[in-house]
């Protein structure tokens, strides 16, 4: 059986979630569909870092927009995703690390961002629970953390809430091309084959967007990597912002019931599998080259998701050339979780030709075609 | 360290696993979370002063005659990761990593527990747990029980606790095995006469009870513990044959002891961690590892023996891990492998109990059932039945997602307990298996960091 829709977003994750809720609330009706029975990758296998500071220039101009969105629909709904404004810190071990910070927070003060450079004295009396080897920190106050899982459950359910049609468990097989037009999304949900025509469609589904978009001659530069978290045992309040380093490559928050979650900038890359490592473990643990403390803390359990790299760890965000109606948003190279309010509401504006929220004209699908001659 | 076969657990079936492996000659370790060999059915008394009983002496020549055939048996000692012919172990704060050419899972199960409204109340245990104590300390941790649930170890334990002094004042069986028994006469027979000694030890505790008055009720369990800082009493009722609790049946026993016990599952977190496909088996005790004939995991190398990959009691897990320790050994040192006959006739032997054990003890009606909305379900998270209730409302339709939902399953103990619980209450097998990922128990920080050998 054919339905129609004004638009179908593939990827049931935080961005298509956030995109569904603008288009939604733009009065499309909209389906989400998601190959799985619940939110599971990696909007809710994250760090949970929700921050403008220390980001590419593009990013952090979409970041400052989506914090203010997230402020937004937690005060819409009223949910608890255990968002914790207060602060996030990248940490200085060298004095060249430092003065890269101060010149970037120049940059970050020009777009209306601030930030504060302390130096080691400054360190020791705002935050006596990290190293005493560092040099210094930037300090983003605006910036802070929350709960992937139930920012991500909220996101969906605002969807739901606006109409969105979400549909967990479907999996979308193909994309129907026609005369250079979107005409449709083909799938299987429950062993039953669909098919949903639509003049739209927005492509949000993390690594795996790379598969369904390649017969439509889009190719996109997206790895699977894999990102690990380790948590130690309750502990008592330590700090509350969110710190990273990395020059160690290690980042860590306190959650809201007490656990420190400590993730890596690093990844194992070209793997879907989300097992875990000792390595990976391993690398976690320098975490006590930022916060000794936790050398006499547990490890109680670790768990990783999928990443979808691009070769400039920068999204892709836009209109692949040569296909009208089709919208791509992936490639989020572990940024995701934080820029989901935005992305949504730049990817709305882009369907409904409206001006974009924020410019991402630079963050195009097709900067990564090879340049003819 | 480096071994030819390494032995995940010393109970029937590691110690058998190990000690066959070292008699085919392969270098052999055999790494147990206990301090003592012989795992929960063997378990040795803590200290020189209790007396053995009888398998606690067949345990104690089993774990001889394993170290005298050359395995080099490590107590206290926690597997936290597997992977790839590696095993890293942690025993107090000191990391030890292995490295083997083979494997032989032999981790044993976890009990199945029912909780119901005064479950976490101290003085409420599991059966296991009582036995426990009193296989280790001769002493029992109450001195009016009531033993209730589902199992033959129900019965096990009620017996050892009279015979140890403790009056015992329900032992209650909620389904009805022995009817289920002699349902199928003839299997039945054959079953048990395969098996004199459980015969025997079973008469031994019903008459041990017997002679104390107390007979063993079927068709009845606990559905209420009551006390402030501790257990004293419960309610028992009578459970329909669907195993769920019938109204106006219920009556009131004084106790300040009570152990439940509703089967067992095997622990297969080792099995997630090196990749080894599963299978849902409800007859098996729920999630088991898929095996060959000589008990290979779907993972070159990996073997899986005894209760811990599929419930069939002791005399199948001596078989099975014989069997499996030789097939390890054999994988080990690039040998051919050969099953004897006497081996397969002891295999067959023991699958007919298997059987009759699974027809006598039914999976029930799901682990939720007797909780009340507030009944906490998961006690390290402090997470109850409404709240779980509440996340599958909402749509988390597989065990992750009600997991990261609710936090059920993410404390100290990992789910061991709760885990069943969620998956009984999605009852589908498409909710999937719960994730396991390393470190398996909680594990110092600093293990991580330090130089280990």
């Amino acid at each position: 059986m054919t339905q129609h829709m004004d638009v179908i977003v593939v990827g049931g994750g935080v961005i298509g979630c956030a995109a569904a809720l603008e288009l939604a609330r733009a009065g499309l009706r909209t389906v989400v569909l998601d190959r799985d029975p619940a939110p599971a990758q990696a909007s809710v296998r994250n760090g949970g870092g929700v921050r403008a500071q220390c980001r590419n220039r593009v990013e952090r101009l979409l970041a400052m927009a989506s914090i203010e969105l997230w402020q937004r629909l937690l005060t819409d709904t009223g949910a608890d995703i255990e968002y914790r404004r207060r602060g996030n810190l990248r940490l200085a071990f060298a004095e060249s690390t430092l003065e890269a910070l101060s010149q970037e927070a120049a940059e970050e003060e020009a777009d209306g961002l601030r930030t504060d450079v302390w130096g080691r004295a400054e360190v020791r009396r705002r935050a006596p629970y990290l190293s005493d080897r560092l040099v210094g920190a930037k300090y983003c106050a605006t910036d802070g953390h929350a709960n992937p899982i139930l920012a991500t459950w909220a996101m969906l359910e605002a969807a739901v809430q606006s109409g969105v049609d979400h549909r967990p468990g479907a999996t979308a097989t193909a994309i129907e091309v026609d005369a250079g037009r979107v005409r449709a999304v083909r799938g299987t949900a429950g062993g039953e084959p669909f098919r949903l025509e639509t003049p739209l469609v927005v492509h949000a589904a993390g690594p795996w967007t790379r598969e369904l978009a390649a017969p439509l001659g889009v190719t996109l530069p997206l790895t699977p990597a894999r990102n690990a978290i380790m948590v130690t045992q309750a502990q008592p309040p330590l700090f509350d912002e969110f710190v990273s380093a990395h020059e160690v490559g290690v980042y860590v928050r306190q959650a809201a019931k007490g656990h420190l979650h400590v993730g890596g900038v690093f990844t194992v890359e070209d793997t879907f599998d989300q097992r875990v490592s000792t390595d990976e473990l391993e690398r976690l643990a320098r975490v006590v080259e930022l916060v000794p403390a936790l050398r006499r803390s547990k490890v109680l359990r670790s768990w990783s998701g999928t990443l979808d790299l691009t070769p400039d760890h920068l999204p892709v965000i836009g209109r692949p050339a040569g296909i009208e109606g089709y919208l791509v948003a992936a490639g989020f190279s572990g940024h995701g979780f934080c820029l989901g309010p935005v992305v949504g509401h730049v990817i709305a504006d882009l369907a409904l030709g409206r001006p974009p929220l924020v410019d991402v004209s630079s963050l195009s699908p097709n900067r990564f075609r090879p340049v003819a001659g | 360290m480096a071994y030819d076969v390494a032995v995940i657990g010393a109970g029937v079936a590691g110690l058998s696993a190990a000690r066959a492996a070292a008699r085919c000659g392969a270098r052999t370790v055999c790494v147990d979370a206990y301090p003592l060999p012989g795992g929960q059915y063997l378990r040795q008394p803590a200290g020189p002063e209790a007396k053995p009983s009888r398998l606690q002496r067949r345990g104690r020549a089993l774990a001889d005659s394993a170290i005298a055939a050359g395995v080099h048996w490590v107590p206290g000692t926690t597997v936290w990761a597997l992977s790839d012919g590696v095993l890293e172990t942690i025993r107090g704060d000191v990391r030890e990593t292995i490295r083997t050419r083979a494997v032989v899972i032999a981790a044993g199960t976890y009990e199945r527990v029912a909780p119901f409204p005064g479950w976490t109340l101290p003085g409420v245990m599991t059966a296991g747990g009582v036995q426990a104590q009193l296989k280790a300390y001769g002493q029992a941790p109450g001195s009016r029980a009531v033993i209730a649930g589902s199992g033959p170890l129900t019965l096990v334990v009620a017996g050892t606790l009279a015979a140890h002094g403790v009056r015992v004042a329900a032992v209650l069986e909620s389904g009805r095995p022995v009817r289920r028994g002699l349902a199928a006469p003839l299997s039945t027979v054959a079953a048990m006469a395969g098996q004199p000694a459980r015969l025997a030890e079973a008469t031994r505790h019903l008459a041990v009870l017997a002679r104390r008055g107390v007979r063993p009720r079927t068709g009845w369990g606990v559905v209420r513990a009551h006390g402030t800082s501790g257990v004293e009493a419960v309610t028992i009722a009578r459970f329909s044959p669907s195993g769920t609790p019938l109204p106006d049946t219920g009556k009131v026993v004084p106790c300040d002891l009570v152990g439940v016990h509703n089967g067992l599952r095997p622990a297969t977190e080792l099995y997630q961690l090196v990749g080894a496909e599963l299978v849902r088996r409800p007859s098996l005790g729920g999630w088991v590892p898929i095996r060959t004939e000589t008990f290979q995991t779907t993972v070159d190398g990996v073997f899986a023996a005894g209760d811990g990959a599929g419930i069939g009691g002791a005399t199948l897990a001596a078989v099975e891990g014989e069997i499996a320790g030789r097939a390890a050994a054999a994988h080990a040192l690039d040998r051919p492998v050969t099953v004897t006959r006497g081996q397969r006739r002891r295999l067959a032997n023991a699958r007919r109990f298997q059987a009759l054990y699974a027809r006598c003890y039914p999976p029930g009606p799901g682990l939720s059932t007797l909780a009340d909305p507030d009944t906490v379900l998961c006690r390290c998270e402090s997470v109850t039945h409404q709240q779980l209730l509440a996340a599958v409302e909402r749509g988390a339709t597989t065990h992750a997602a009600v997991k990261s939902l609710t936090r059920c399953g993410m404390g100290n103990c990992q789910g061991a307990v709760c885990s069943p619980v969620i998956s009984d209450l999605l009852g589908d097998t498409a909710a999937g298996s719960p994730a396991a990922r390393p470190p398996l128990h909680p594990l110092p920080l600093a293990a991580l960091i330090e130089e280990h050998t």
